[in-house]
């Protein structure tokens, strides 16, 4: 035999009824009654907006809804399906430039991981191997490491590299991995991102010690 | 004393200084790149120019120049007065000097500081100065533009091996010839020197030679800028993430005043760099002595070592307790042997337990054995606290660790209890003396014939990980900080000195440093901070810092 329920003060006291409070119903009136040519325009307005939102689809004629926010209309969008553009300057992921020669551009100076306010870059520098002409006088990064969870997208990195080596311009988001693991950006992953046209390269080109363009350096008596 | 005025601010100097030298020890500072004050003046870079006012009654030395008037579109006749170098210009009774006062000082540093950036790269990034930095610092203070020349930069060669520690960039030289200096008047030996003028100058090996005396790495410390750079530290670290503590270089019985660079974050020294003090090594330190800052951490021994297998701090103690289990029967049978290569407060632990527990008599003392020395800075006692030590167990003469092992072969000792791992006599020799012993205790922070041969080596912290005071070759008793945090399973030796005292049954009094340094016989452990010597403060050496305070990692050289 099933149990009973304890009483409490939250359930309803045994053995009285509810007391309720009659309500008186309208007469079946002919204003009353009306109520179907109303029903018929709402139907109305729900389908020109199907419509319209059908054809803006189709013909992706879909108006921004925050630029076009004082306009009236539709104001969302499905989002996974479709993604508002993001503003030119959005800090969206890191990426590592590259040089011609698809070195990375980055001389692992540690401004970026000193400027980093959520300490969330680790870098390592090395110095290039023999017979490079970078050898000697400038190193590279031989581990770059970005936490992206720790990361507070603030850009400071951006603003303290000193030869335009570590970007936000790719126009990423961080996706939402399922481990904490693949949220660490190792440097060849960063090294592959491009900007919002695919490049790879810096939009501000110089030409720096032990690249071709370089002119009049001698390191003839450079030999170590 | 005589004064001279600068700024408005009257200072006294001593007959033969120079305005620079002068303001400097007043605590004045006056830009400059090629003066150093434990060199000779060189006054080519010409940062340091100042307005000096003519004496009264006669006119000022002036120059007749154009200026550019903005208003009338056109250059105007003027005048400017001649400005000195202040670190040429030898001070006389009376003399003003106007130096951050006066609008043509400021102009002729920014005019210098633009000069000296025409053709410098801009290579901060990469150069391991930056973070100490004249170029840098200067152009913040005195300069702030940009400058006017949009042509290429003249190219020099970059990254030339001058020798096995130093790379030299011709790039980044202003040619101040400090490194030139260095080698001259320091190491004696002149291996480097100009060649071709201007824009053009650069710094060159003399041929068929490398840049190899034993103070090579002083000329890159001196070098204002990032031209010269240490082929140990380049690239290693960034300067900003260093601290620095106040060291004493444990390389010979000099005892060098260092500072110890080194990363908190990772624990790890980067570099050793001198440190003045007048009455020791003034503004120097030796390549070798700059290169030891890694002992703090190669070759050390790190975990307890029980017959040469790693134990527990608590296994090795109690394996301790066994080897001297016996020990008081015949004092006389224990040897002590203390260390020229740790503190004064190691030796200390050590002896007063000797002297006041076990009732040892025979003292001996361990070190590294004699090296080469000059007549510069190194000597040829290769151990930082062999005065020290020796001090310590005055009472009861130490005698070379030779002796020991005669004593051993004699068979009239049963028990050692030792501190360091040097020995200065063939290790191969010791340690089959050693094996005939009862009882071999050893407390060490490296690896060596010592630790080797103990059946059980408690390991100590070295120098870099705990404070002590060391005595010099002078007999001058210096402090030294602690850097580093201790590895592995080090702890500092009057600690475990004073562990192996209370396992074998004895209530040592000392558990603190403080404790330890107020046992201790008045002078053998320094109250003040490392370098604060009264011979310092007497040569007129800028008062040393106040205990315990860090000091930012720059490369400032003497405020003599
Ligand atoms: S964006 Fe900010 S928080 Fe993120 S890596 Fe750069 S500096 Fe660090
Ligand atoms: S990314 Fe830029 S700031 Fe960061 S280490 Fe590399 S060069 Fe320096
Ligand atoms: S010497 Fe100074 S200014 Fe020149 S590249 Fe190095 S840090 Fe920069
Ligand atoms: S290498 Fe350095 S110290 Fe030597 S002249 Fe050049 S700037 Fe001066
Ligand atoms: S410091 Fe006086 S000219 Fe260089």
């Amino acid at each position: 035999m099933a149990r009973a329920t304890p009483s409490n003060t939250w359930t309803k006291p045994a053995g009285r009824p509810i007391a309720g409070k009659p309500i008186p119903r309208p007469t079946r009136s002919a204003d009353v009654q009306a109520y179907i040519p109303e029903m018929v325009k709402g139907l109305g307005i729900t389908m020109k907006h199907f419509f319209k939102n059908t054809k803006e689809m189709v013909l992706g004629q879909k108006p921004d809804p925050v630029l076009n926010a004082l306009e009236p209309g539709v104001t969302t969008i499905s989002y996974p399906e479709e993604k508002r553009p993001y503003p030119e300057r959005f800090r969206g992921i890191h990426r590592l430039t590259l040089r011609e020669d698809n070195s990375p551009r980055c001389v692992a100076c540690l401004c970026c991981s000193t400027a980093c306010p959520a300490q969330c870059i680790a870098i390592e520098p090395a110095e290039y191997p023999d017979g490079d002409r970078r050898k000697g006088y400038e190193r590279y990064p031989s581990s770059f490491v970005i936490d992206e969870l720790r990361c507070v997208f603030c850009g400071f990195c951006v603003e303290a590299c000193p030869v335009d080596a570590i970007r936000m311009d790719t126009g990423l988001h961080a996706v939402p991995y399922d481990s904490r693991e693949q949220f660490i950006y190792r440097r060849d992953l960063l090294m592959s991102l491009s900007d919002r046209s695919g490049s790879r390269l810096t939009a501000n080109t110089r030409h720096e010690p032990g690249d071709p363009t370089h002119p009049g350096l001698s390191r003839d008596h450079a030999d170590h | 004393m005589p004064t001279i005025k600068i700024d408005g601010r009257e200072i006294p100097f001593e007959s033969g200084d120079t305005i620079i030298r002068a303001a400097h020890r007043a605590g004045i500072d006056i830009p400059h790149y090629c003066w150093h004050p434990g060199l000779s003046v060189a006054a080519n870079c010409r940062m340091c120019l100042v307005e000096v006012l003519p004496p009264p009654g006669r006119p000022a030395m002036s120059l007749d120049i154009l200026r550019w008037d903005a208003a009338k579109q056109d250059y105007v006749p003027a005048a400017k007065p001649k400005l000195q170098p202040a670190c040429q210009m030898a001070c006389a009774s009376g003399m003003e000097v106007l130096s951050d006062n006066s609008d043509h000082v400021s102009e002729a540093r920014s005019a210098v500081q633009e000069l000296l950036l025409l053709n410098h790269p801009v290579d901060c990034p990469i150069c391991d100065q930056a973070g100490e930095c004249r170029l840098q610092d200067y152009w913040l203070e005195h300069q702030r533009k940009g400058k006017r020349m949009r042509q290429e930069p003249v190219h020099k060669p970059k990254a030339v091996t001058f020798g096995p520690t130093i790379v030299y960039d011709a790039e980044r030289c202003i040619v101040c010839t400090r490194c030139i200096r260095v080698c001259n008047e320091l190491a004696r030996d002149p291996v480097l020197s100009v060649r071709e003028r201007g824009n053009l100058g650069e710094i060159t090996v003399s041929p068929g030679r490398e840049l190899d005396h034993n103070y090579t790495l002083m000329t890159e410390h001196v070098c204002p800028v990032g031209a010269l750079t240490s082929r140990d530290f380049r690239f290693k670290a960034r300067v900003w993430f260093l601290r620095s503590a106040r060291t004493v270089c444990q390389g010979c019985a000099t005892g060098c005043n260092a500072y110890l660079d080194y990363d908190p974050r990772n624990n790890t020294p980067y570099r050793h760099r001198p440190r003045e003090n007048m009455a020791v090594n003034t503004y120097w330190m030796c390549d070798e002595g700059m290169l030891s800052y890694r002992h703090a951490v190669e070759g050390r021994l790190l975990t307890a070592l029980v017959g040469n297998d790693d134990a527990s701090l608590d296994d090795a103690l109690a394996a301790a307790k066994e080897q001297l289990a016996g020990h008081g029967d015949d004092p006389s049978k224990v040897a002590i042997v203390l260390s020229a290569q740790h503190s004064n407060e190691d030796n200390f632990a050590l002896y007063h337990l000797a002297t006041t527990y076990l009732g040892a008599t025979d003292f001996f003392v361990s070190g590294k054995p004699l090296g080469e020395g000059d007549d510069i800075l190194i000597s040829e006692d290769k151990n930082p606290n062999t005065r020290g030590a020796v001090q310590i167990a005055a009472a009861t003469p130490p005698r070379p660790v030779a002796e020991l092992l005669q004593g051993i072969a004699s068979g009239h000792y049963a028990y050692v209890v030792a501190l360091g791992s040097d020995l200065e006599v063939d290790a191969g020799e010791a340690q089959r003396a050693f094996s005939r012993l009862k009882g071999v205790v050893t407390i060490a922070a490296h690896e060596g014939p010592l630790a080797k041969a103990a059946r059980v080596a408690l390991p100590a912290c070295s120098w870099a990980e705990a404070e002590g005071t060391y005595v010099n070759g002078k007999g001058l008793a210096q402090r030294s900080e602690r850097a580093l945090l201790p590895h592995g399973d080090a702890r500092p030796a009057w600690e475990l000195i004073g562990r192996l005292g209370r396992a074998l049954g004895y209530e040592t009094g000392w558990k603190t440093l403080a404790e330890l340094r107020r046992a201790m016989p008045p002078g053998a452990a320094l109250g003040g901070a490392a370098g604060a010597a009264a011979p310092a403060a007497a040569l007129g050496a800028a008062p040393a810092v106040a205990d315990g305070a860090r000091v930012e990692p720059k490369k400032t050289e003497a405020t003599a």
